[in-house]
């Protein structure tokens, strides 16, 4: 299992009791998105449409990689890497 | 007695308190950066909104104070088989215990437990008209939701664009009311479809007695939507958003727009109309709201009133003005703040 830094936009500190950065134990990346909404039912609304998948301006970085980039999501993990999360600017 | 009056707008919830309703205080922005919709409050004081983004999508919250806020456990949602997308709360009821949400994609739902927790009415939603319901300007989306006071198994709900529905067996069954209002969109399968209602406001000791705001003018039903009938004398166009009723001297208020086409104030002039005889007649209140090149609308729940005596009228508009008259609508005031597009406007009187 890797420890690994969580960080979410100030946006959703509401929905994490105002936590915006925390760490999870997890060995791949879809084990550790399963921890988060576990532990934060209530993001997987904001995160995740009607199917199931990340909102289209919701965008996920493992350390420097957009994760859309990746084939799926049995990717592992290691400790210290950083989990992000932000919304896309695709527009102004 | 004082008021505390909830402005949702694009980017957040304010609160504006006063105890003469002359001296305004303001606290906010409350959810910065979401967009505040609707606002509702339940028999306990505990505040419900509806927040949306259009990244993060829409959530209806829960608090006491209007300062602590909770998500509630599971918000209205659609399952990934119904091919619907769930972006707005469109409009939340709170009424001796029921508790009721319409939403965009339009659909409604109501909740058995004070709003933790939320279920899908399939007796609308998958009404059998449903294929051919087509969106309105500002999407397709149940928007207004009345409930019989006397008996809570009749309820209506208003869609933009496909119309008004009544329910007169607690929500299983819904039946199309639109009898005598001009049809916008016309269906070649389901004709009873495609009415562009705008907004709703009933009478509180005669559920019969339905006002309409529609896209295609100011109506008035008195057997509870089975016929309408057309009441503009005095309106300068018939074509607006929020309709609003004082329960005490049954008072309504409307903010005329000069046409769809257009949807901005008649010749420039920021004027609320209000109606003292069941909009047999309208009049309009002029007096410090501004009659030269005002070109803000308001939209449809962005009006509300206190039901005092003399009735509180709270306006927020399209530019972010907030007008208030305590005298029932014969003056206004402005107050001192430009806030974001107001989408909401909720007032509620305190002690």
């Amino acid at each position: 299992m890797a420890i690994v830094e969580i960080q979410l936009p100030s946006v959703l500190a509401a929905v994490t009791d105002g936590n915006m950065q925390f760490s999870v134990e997890a060995q791949t990346l879809r084990d550790a998105l399963d921890v988060i909404v576990r532990q934060h039912p209530r993001l997987a609304l904001h995160f995740f449409n009607e199917e199931g998948v990340f909102r289209p301006h919701v965008l996920c970085f493992l350390n420097e990689t957009n994760t859309r980039w990746l084939d799926d999501l049995e990717v592992p993990l290691n400790g210290g890497d950083t989990l992000r999360f932000m919304q896309a600017v695709s527009g102004g | 007695m004082s008021v505390t009056v909830i402005v949702g707008t694009a980017k957040g919830g304010f609160v504006l308190r006063s105890d003469d309703r002359r001296s305004w205080q303001i606290e906010g922005p409350f959810f910065k950066g979401w967009k505040v919709t609707t606002v509702a409050r339940a028999d306990d004081g505990t505040f419900l909104i509806g927040a949306a983004s259009d990244v993060y999508g829409a959530a209806i919250h829960k608090s006491k104070d209007l300062s602590d806020w909770r998500q509630v456990a599971q918000g209205p949602a659609y399952s990934e088989d119904e091919k619907r997308q769930l972006t707005q709360i469109w409009k939340l009821v709170v009424q001796d215990g029921a508790y009721y949400a319409g939403v965009a994609e339009a659909g409604l739902f109501r909740s058995e437990d004070r709003g933790e927790t939320w279920q899908p009415m399939p007796g609308l939603n998958d009404h059998r008209s449903r294929s051919a319901w087509m969106p309105g300007a500002g999407g397709l989306c149940a928007h207004s939701i009345l409930i019989d006071p006397a008996n809570p198994k009749r309820l209506w709900c208003g869609i933009s664009a496909v119309g008004v529905f009544r329910s007169d067996d607690g929500g299983d069954t819904w039946h199309p009311k639109n009898n005598g209002v001009p049809v916008i969109l016309e269906d070649k399968e389901f004709s009873e479809i495609g009415f562009c209602v705008h907004a709703l406001a009933q009478d509180p000791d005669n559920a019969d007695l339905i006002y309409r705001q529609d896209h295609r003018g100011m109506f008035r039903t008195k057997d509870g939507g089975d016929h309408w009938e057309r009441i503009e004398n005095g309106l300068p166009s018939g074509f607006g958003f929020p309709l609003v009723l004082d329960r005490e001297t049954r008072a309504l208020y409307a903010a005329p727009l000069e046409s769809d086409e257009f949807r901005l104030p008649c010749d420039g002039k920021f004027q609320i109309f209000r109606s003292r005889n069941g909009g047999d007649a309208w009049e309009p209140l002029t007096n410090g709201l501004p009659q030269e090149h005002a070109y803000a609308g308001v939209l449809r729940g962005a009006m509300d009133a206190d039901h005092l005596a003399p009735c509180g009228v709270y306006v927020g508009t399209t530019s972010g003005d907030v007008f208030v008259s305590s005298d029932g609508g014969d003056r206004w005031n402005a107050l001192p703040y430009r806030l974001p597009r107001v989408h909401c406007v909720a007032a509620y009187v305190e002690g």
